[in-house]
């Protein structure tokens, strides 16, 4: 019988993170992923916390955090750990040269393919928006064929944003010819400027359309490697700065930064196991002794000395939604959610208001350790972390990555 | 200002069918709809081409009523119909006796009703539950309620028809007891102008009542609410009816790739109480279990509700109740000549309604040309060399739908804009299979002024992710076309997301849950749809 430290159940960021953590104190770890969590949906931004409570904009992520609710997780990680924890981030995006821009001190208000701008705390460098700021005029380009990007949408609904009103836009488009029949996404795209030949054939093209010194506007699309050679090489050959919006899935910011941690985790000796389904737990005496995951085959045994619970929420499978009822599938774990399930949603889908089944999780310690109705802690050794926690929304609140890294690396601070 | 003969209210199956019965008698004529056409009742049933099954036992006129029609529409609307055939299947729960008395009472009105062995019927849909008692064949169909709709308008305009949308009636103007013109305001920009014109055909559903009103005539319309459930499947292959007396839930139809499941009954007092909830959900899914043991284990797309348009000349007759056959009120009776109310009815019984009311107002204006409604199809076939054309663009499941959904002249124009920018071949809509083509064409219609207009008519947007993809596209493709009404696209976003979201709210679980996740991570966490845009900014 081989028994790990930690067993991290999860491969989203919150998994990745609470992985990266751990080695990072000389702990023996094994990943469990069933997928990549949300990072190739939602994307490579770290939001932090961009919308309080009503729908006002926080004035920096930094104050956001000492504004959240007592049922929040920020609360229950505390602000120290969180700044550690988006040091650390920093730090390893730094070591695998795919460096992230950006502080808690600063909300950063990022374009995005809707023509918007939304507030973020971290970026990587292809979205830097310094030249954008700055510039007078701002070239749109789109792709012919990819129909995930609609440029004259930035570019009018710029105009309508007060600190962007006064630029001039010009919308251009390239026909990267990739569409051979079937549908084209940015990660299309993507793959072509990572082949040589791809990107001097979009160098040419972009040539043509776009003046030296220009700013412009692009999808997602500066290769799909986490490194900046390819954002690099074309605005040395056209004299550009290029601004990459947040986007539509599939996010190749997102790929990127997935790619990036978990190199990371196996240059550092995490052993990662794919498609893993992890059915249930064994539990002795208050203790997690072992998960149970179920292959096409076979059932096997993965046993350790803590367990990181971070499979995600609803969208991840992490938590089951029933009428009335919400399920943890693997622990049984209990989730407070009203029985009348009219008073899950709000009846506008958009509104100054969170959605109160977006705050429907797992209930927890500041170690991260899940507690009951009467806040008595479960499991001692099964630390919680990401989408599964309970008293966040991180659509309206904008802080969806920023707690996957903050409750990751508490949790892996805890065993 | 601008004049017409006959003014329709109503963009629903009778109104529109009244449109075109009055155009193809040579009757100039102009529909009003308060909404987009087929926003009411007219999508917001089950989409069931009635036998007259269900009507036969308590009512034989509307089952008569119902066979016949059902025949004809199968001809005329083939492209709107899906020929499933239904079967009335008694389950270990119902009352045997009924079963006797509902063949007799099919028999007497000419519904063919087959018995067939559970056994039989069981190989034919597996997913039926085992424990039902006996099962008959009728002849049931599927019929898509939005195309039906379209396609009478599109033949209507091709005998002059003139239809306005998003136009609602203010006033209804008469002089010396005879109607003159109407009073209308477009909800959208809130301009109020006059038509005149010597007849006003109120077809209005369960809005009659509230529009007799405006002339000070009252109309018993009691609007009662149904509630039904879109499941991702095609559960059954046949419309499954539960043979007992009409209640809730006990009718299944399959519309291609889906199948609806309804419907509750319930009294309400406005026409437009539209917004399902999830008790109701889980009281259908209860009931629904005695047909399909599995029901819980196939995924939702959406609930929705409509209301019956009951009508009763007894002011108490309420539900199931009441009659669900259609009665022409001829407002002359009430002091005001040139104003008639159709009430009642069903959509099976749409054409008939329509002739009907025809007949009486062409009974005024002295015009003799007979129905022909019955025996012009809506829309001509299309022809096997524009199908094979079509297919060079079209995914292969593709081309039918596309075919079925526009018509003719409707794929002539999308193969045009395809032949013209290839990459238009793409599926802006995975799902439902539709291509920004067609989207395109959709949105160029006049009677288009929000995505949720272009979704209607191609059913983009109504499969599994129910937006979460084509929401962004196609408000990109309406700004990229420069159409006047996609000004402000963050408002595009919100009405088509939030009209999604009416039907997913009462079914928030399972997979739904999931998918509204993601949706909500797309619009609100990265797009930043319902943000702020700050006046700090960047």
């Amino acid at each position: 019988m081989r028994e790990y430290d930690i067993v991290v159940i999860g491969g989203g960021l919150a998994g990745l993170m609470a992985a990266a953590a751990a080695t990072k104190r000389g702990k023996k770890v094994t990943l469990l992923s069933l997928g990549s969590g949300t990072l190739t949906i939602g994307g490579g931004i770290v939001d932090v916390m961009g919308y309080l409570e009503g729908g006002i904009p926080a004035a920096t992520p930094s104050a956001g955090l000492l504004q959240v609710g007592a049922g929040h997780p920020y609360k229950k990680i505390g602000r120290p750990a969180i700044e550690e924890s988006i040091r650390f981030f920093k730090e390893i995006c730094e070591q695998e040269g795919y460096s992230y821009i950006g502080n808690l001190d600063k909300t950063q208000w990022i374009p995005t393919a809707a023509g918007t701008l939304k507030p973020t705390c971290l970026v990587p460098r292809t979205m830097d928006t310094t030249e954008l700021k700055k510039a007078d005029k701002v070239t749109v380009l789109g792709f012919d064929a990819l129909k995930d990007f609609y440029p004259s949408l930035i570019a009018k609904n710029f105009k309508k944003i007060p600190a962007f009103a006064q630029k001039e836009y010009e919308v251009v488009m390239i026909d990267p010819k990739l569409s051979e029949g079937r549908d084209v996404t940015a990660l299309d795209v993507a793959r072509w400027l990572d082949t040589e030949e791809g990107l001097a054939s979009c160098i040419e093209k972009m040539r043509n359309v776009i003046d030296s010194g220009s700013v412009v506007i692009i999808p997602p699309i500066l290769g799909t490697r986490p490194s900046y050679a390819v954002k690099e090489k074309l605005e040395k050959a056209l004299g550009c700065h290029f601004v990459e919006t947040a986007s539509v899935p599939p996010s190749i910011t997102g790929l990127r930064l997935r790619t990036m941690l978990v190199r990371y985790l196996k240059k550092n000796g995490v052993r990662i196991v794919e498609q893993a389904i992890v059915a249930k737990s064994i539990v002795e005496d208050g203790k997690c002794v072992a998960v149970i995951t179920e292959g096409v085959d076979r059932e096997r045994t993965y046993y350790a000395k803590s367990f990181i619970l971070a499979n995600g929420g609803f969208y991840g499978g992490g938590l089951l939604a029933e009428p009335g009822k919400v399920i943890e599938p693997i622990f049984n774990l209990p989730v407070e959610a009203p029985t009348d399930h009219e008073l899950w949603a709000n009846y506008s889908l958009f509104s100054s208001e969170a959605q109160p089944f977006a705050k429907l999780g797992l209930d927890v310690d500041e170690k991260m350790r899940p507690l009951d109705a009467n806040g008595k802690v479960l499991l001692n050794n099964v630390f919680v972390a990401g989408r599964n926690l309970r008293g966040y929304d991180f659509s309206f609140e904008k802080s969806g990555n920023g707690v996957a890294i903050a409750s990751g690396y508490q949790a892996a601070m805890s065993v | 200002m601008q004049k017409t003969t006959v003014v329709v209210i109503g963009g629903g199956a009778t109104g529109v069918g009244i449109l075109r019965d009055l155009c193809m008698r040579g009757v100039d004529a102009i529909l009003l709809e308060q909404q987009d056409l087929a926003y009411g009742t007219s999508s917001r049933y089950h989409g069931l081409l009635h036998s007259g099954g269900r009507y036969a036992v308590k009512d034989a006129e509307a089952g008569k009523e119902c066979i016949e029609e059902n025949t004809i529409l199968r001809k005329i609307g083939r492209h709107c119909v899906e020929q499933t055939e239904g079967f009335f299947a008694r389950t270990h729960l119902d009352d045997e006796a009924f079963e006797g008395k509902w063949v007799e009472a099919c028999a007497k009105v000419g519904i063919p009703t087959i018995p067939i062995s559970v056994e039989e019927a069981l190989r034919l849909e597996p997913n039926l539950s085992p424990k039902i008692k006996s099962v008959y064949r009728v002849p049931d169909a599927a019929i898509d309620g939005f195309r039906m709709v379209w396609q009478n308008v599109a033949s209507a305009r091709k005998y002059g028809g003139r239809v306005l949308t998003y136009t609602t009636v203010v006033g209804i103007e008469h002089s010396n007891n005879q109607v003159v013109g109407i009073k209308v305001r477009n909800t959208l920009t809130g301009e109020v102008s006059n038509i005149a014109c010597d007849f006003i055909v109120s077809a209005a559903g369960s809005w009659a009542g509230e529009i007799a009103a405006l002339a000070g005539i009252n109309v018993n319309v009691q609007p009662d609410r149904g509630t039904l459930i879109a499941f991702n499947h095609r559960i059954t292959s046949r419309i499954v009816n539960r043979l007992r007396p009409a209640s809730d839930g006990d009718i299944f139809v399959p519309h291609g790739s889906i199948t609806i499941l309804g419907t509750t009954s319930a009294s309400v007092n406005k026409p437009d109480d539209t917004v399902p909830n999830a008790k109701e959900v889980v009281e259908l899914l209860n009931i629904g279990e005695a047909l399909f043991e599995d029901i819980r284990s196939y995924r939702m797309l959406r609930a929705f509700a409509g209301t019956r348009p009951l009508y009763s000349a007894d002011p108490n007759a309420t539900g199931r109740g009441a009659s669900r056959g259609f009665v022409t009120l001829d407002h002359a009776h009430d002091g005001l000549k040139g104003f008639v109310s159709v009430v009642g009815g069903k959509f099976t019984t749409y054409r008939l309604m329509a002739e009907k009311v025809t007949d009486l107002v062409c009974g005024y204006l002295n015009v003799k040309t007979p129905c022909r409604t019955a025996v012009e199809n809506l829309v001509e076939d299309t022809s096997p060399a524009l199908m094979a054309k079509a297919r060079l663009y079209f995914p292969a499941y593709g081309a039918e739908l596309a075919a079925s959904r526009l018509g003719s002249e409707g794929l002539e124009k999308v193969i045009a804009r395809i032949q013209e920018k290839p990459e238009k071949r793409q599926l802006l809509c995975e799902c439902e299979n539709v291509t920004m083509a067609e989207v395109e064409e959709a949105a160029a219609d006049s009677t288009s002024y929000m995505i949720s207009d272009v979704r209607r008519k191609t059913r983009m947007g109504m499969g599994t992710c129910q937006g979460a993809f084509c929401t962004f596209r196609s408000v990109g493709a309406v700004d990229a076309n420069g159409l006047s009404w996609g000004k402000d696209t963050n408002v595009l976003f919100k009405e088509f997301l939030q009209g999604r979201w009416k039907g997913i709210r009462p079914i928030l679980w399972g997979n739904v849950m999931r998918e509204m996740e993601l949706t909500r991570g797309i619009y609100e966490g990265t797009l930043n749809i319902n943000g702020a845009i700050d006046n700090e900014g960047i």
